[in-house]
């Protein structure tokens, strides 16, 4: 067993001292925070940081003149002036001293009607809700005090499905897209870490270690702790990632609004959880077997790439999950063992897919998994020891029946 | 009796439908050096993957470090391959680390041992070096050091001494001539017959995936006896009858016989002969390369049994 911790950590820290594995690793991270800062600096340069003059005319916001901080939408809060008439009003706007003005009309109460007076732009919507605000804390100041917060909130909506299992809150559509980021990004990872793991086999077989390898521990042994340490390094990505998007969610929060509407699916997160790991075996199994038959490491990142094509079939489906999540199409692709990982997270914001329908599919990877790693130590015991020479489909099936002998 | 360190019997071994080994046998006793010698491709190496449990064996037994190979007592062997093997793009110094780890050593004790055999192999300043930058020779001491950092107690090196410069060599001879004074027992394979002849007290010869000679090198060359014979003086000695190969040593002429052929027919047929002048006539004992040459051709030592 410690041999096999030994092969796992060489294995961890022999990927992550690689200046490619940073870049690689640094590159995702550094583009989103990229991203986020440049969407952060477009919305500050964007703001008019200048104050929104309002008329009252009606005479019902005179209780409550500056909103309370639980309706900042940000950090620069944009100020309401309360301007005596309209010609005071228009002298302010033609001054630029303000960048626009509300109205509220003498007969509000009756005829609901508000008008906005702007200069050259419209004030976008986190602005011309401060003055809905404010108009709704001075209407409710009469009202019971659960009841004014009720009236000032609005509703909390939930949408849940029938069986629970669906559920979105909040009213933004960017949670749809959020399970979406979640499978990509987890299906980067499982695919360039099984690639590394097909580069670390064929190198066993490049630099002829595989002998001494052999005799100093158990195929098991040396396949399991690559294997793990790979996955280390998977997790490694992951971590570094999520905590930069938790950061750079956090942050860009503070000055976005649409980012505050997101939040974490956790049951998707679990569900892809537990088939994160018979997908990465069953990618892993794949990439042994491509590393073993394969006499250079090049030939075997041919091949590999074709095989991702195989976990990542479902994003050339995406339009059909859109507009069809639960087409024929999109249930075979979710118990088809390769891309039930990948479909799942694609359908997971479109509809609530059927439990059998996931079931079925975790069955599905889990066994071809087993098998496929079965399999793979077998080619390799054969693969290692047929320095050179490139291993045909007929020899490999001999050697999963043989036990890694030809 | 003492008992051996390795025991092979009756071996066999076919990939597909080429039999690779069949029916060897041989033992290997504490302490000793044995020699395991055939031309390519005659099965040693697959002889020597069986003993290792690299392959499993179709038929036969093996008995090694009194009995059947277990994940153990891989600590307990340093096996050098034919196939050099080290990872070429990593570090000299922490690539023998691992895989003394890998030998059960703890990275401590593996840093403490590390520098003398560095030291003493001329690899300590190219420790930090990557393996792929180091000359063949270079490599081949690493992967030696790697074989014995652990100080195991069974030792199979094969071909030991490829790659390497005289200096070298002399400095691995000294080495597995050290191994065996510290008791450790060591199986060479190898086509180098004067170095299996300066190291090796026993040896099997085997051809064809089978064993044709096994015993003590002097007694096999005692066997042989009368195979040659040395012979200083003057004229032409090529295309002797009944002579296989006349090669000039130190100035004698060193005449191999061909299957059948004895000494006296030799010196019938060069008497006969014009311009030749014979002042030394005697027969010599062959040396392990004209054995291994008369075994591998299938020709019968006179006095073989």
């Amino acid at each position: 067993m410690r041999k096999f911790w030994v092969v796992a950590k060489h294995e961890y820290w022999k990927i992550t001292r690689k200046r490619s594995f940073l870049l690689g690793t640094l590159a995702m991270p550094l583009f989103f925070v990229g991203i986020m800062t440049l969407a952060i600096v477009v919305v500050m340069a964007g703001e008019d940081q200048r104050p929104i003059g309002y008329v009252d005319q009606a005479g019902l916001l005179t209780k409550v003149r500056t909103l309370p901080s639980e309706y900042d939408e940000g950090p620069n809060p944009v100020a309401l002036v309360a301007l005596a008439d309209e010609a005071q009003a228009r002298a302010a706007l033609e001054r630029h001293d303000i960048q626009a003005y509300y109205v509220l009309p003498a007969d509000y109460l009756t005829s609901h009607q508000v008008q906005l007076i702007y200069w050259d732009k419209m004030p976008r919507g986190p602005m011309q809700s401060r003055f809905d605000n404010l108009v709704r804390v001075n209407l409710s100041t009469a009202l019971p005090a659960t009841v004014a917060q009720r009236a000032q909130h609005g509703i909390d909506l939930t949408v849940r499905s029938a069986d629970g299992r669906q559920e979105v809150s909040g009213d933004s559509i960017i949670n749809i897209f959020v399970p979406f980021f979640i499978g990509l990004f987890f299906s980067i990872v499982v695919i360039s870490s099984g690639s590394y793991l097909m580069e670390a086999v064929s190198d066993e077989k490049e630099n002829r270690t595989i002998e001494v390898m052999t005799t100093s521990l158990t195929p098991g042994q040396l396949i399991g702790g690559k294997a793990i340490g790979l996955m280390a390094v998977a997790l490694t990505q992951i971590g570094i990632l999520a905590a930069t998007i938790a950061i750079s969610l956090i942050v860009g929060a503070q000055f976005i609004e649409a980012l505050r509407a997101i939040s974490i699916p956790w049951s998707m997160f679990f569900t892809l959880a537990l088939f994160f790991f018979p997908t990465y075996a069953l990618m892993s199994g794949i990439m042994i077997a491509v590393g073993s038959m394969v006499t250079e490491t090049r030939q075997g990142q041919q091949i590999a790439g074709a095989i991702s094509m195989l976990f990542t079939l479902p994003f050339f489906f995406m339009i059909i999950f859109f507009s069809a999540p639960n087409s024929p199409l999109a249930t075979i692709l979710t118990i088809f063992p390769t891309t039930s990982f990948l479909t799942i997270a694609l359908r997971w914001g479109m509809t609530t897919i059927p439990l059998w329908e996931m079931i079925v599919g975790w069955v599905l990877v889990t066994v071809s998994a087993v098998f496929m790693v079965w399999a793979a130590a077998r080619i390799f015991r054969l693969g290692m020891l047929q320095y050179g020479q490139r291993l045909d489909v007929k020899s490999m099936l001999r050697a999963v029946r043989s036990g890694g002998e030809s | 009796m003492t008992t051996p360190t390795v025991m092979v019997s009756h071996l066999s071994k076919s990939f597909g439908t080429v039999r690779a080994v069949e029916d060897v046998s041989f033992e290997v006793f504490p302490g000793e050096i044995f020699g395991l010698l055939g031309p390519n491709g005659a099965g040693k190496t697959t002889s020597i993957r069986m003993m290792l449990d690299i392959f499993t064996a179709d038929h036969g037994e093996i008995s090694v470090l009194g009995g059947k190979m277990d994940e153990a007592k891989k600590n307990r062997i340093g096996y050098l391959p034919e196939e050099r093997g080290l990872y070429k793009d990593l570090k000299l110094e922490p690539t023998l680390i691992f895989l003394a780890r890998l030998k059960g050593l703890s990275e401590a004790e593996a840093k403490r041992r590390l520098p003398d055999w560095l030291k003493r192999l001329d690899l300590y300043d190219h420790r930090y070096k990557k393996v792929q930058e180091l000359s063949k020779g270079m490599q081949q001491k690493a992967q030696l050091i790697a074989t014995l950092l652990h100080e195991p107690e069974l030792i199979v090196i094969d071909e030991p001494f490829s790659g390497l410069d005289p200096v070298n060599t002399r400095l691995v001879e000294d080495i597995i001539r050290e191994q065996q004074a510290a008791g450790k027992t060591i199986i060479m394979s190898t086509h180098q017959m004067h170095q299996v002849e300066a190291l090796c007290s026993r040896i099997a010869l085997i051809d064809k995936g089978r064993s044709v000679l096994y015993g003590e090198v002097e007694q096999i060359k005692r066997n042989f006896a009368g195979n040659a014979v040395t012979i200083t003086g003057q004229g032409d000695f090529l295309n002797v009858p009944g002579v296989l190969e006349a090669r000039q040593v130190n100035g004698d002429w060193h005449l191999s016989l061909a299957q059948g052929a004895g000494p006296q027919d030799v010196f019938k047929a060069l008497a006969a002969r014009d311009g030749i002048k014979i002042e030394r006539f005697e027969i010599a004992e062959p040396s392990l390369d004209d054995i291994f040459i008369w075994t591998v051709q299938g020709m019968q030592e006179p006095n073989h049994a």
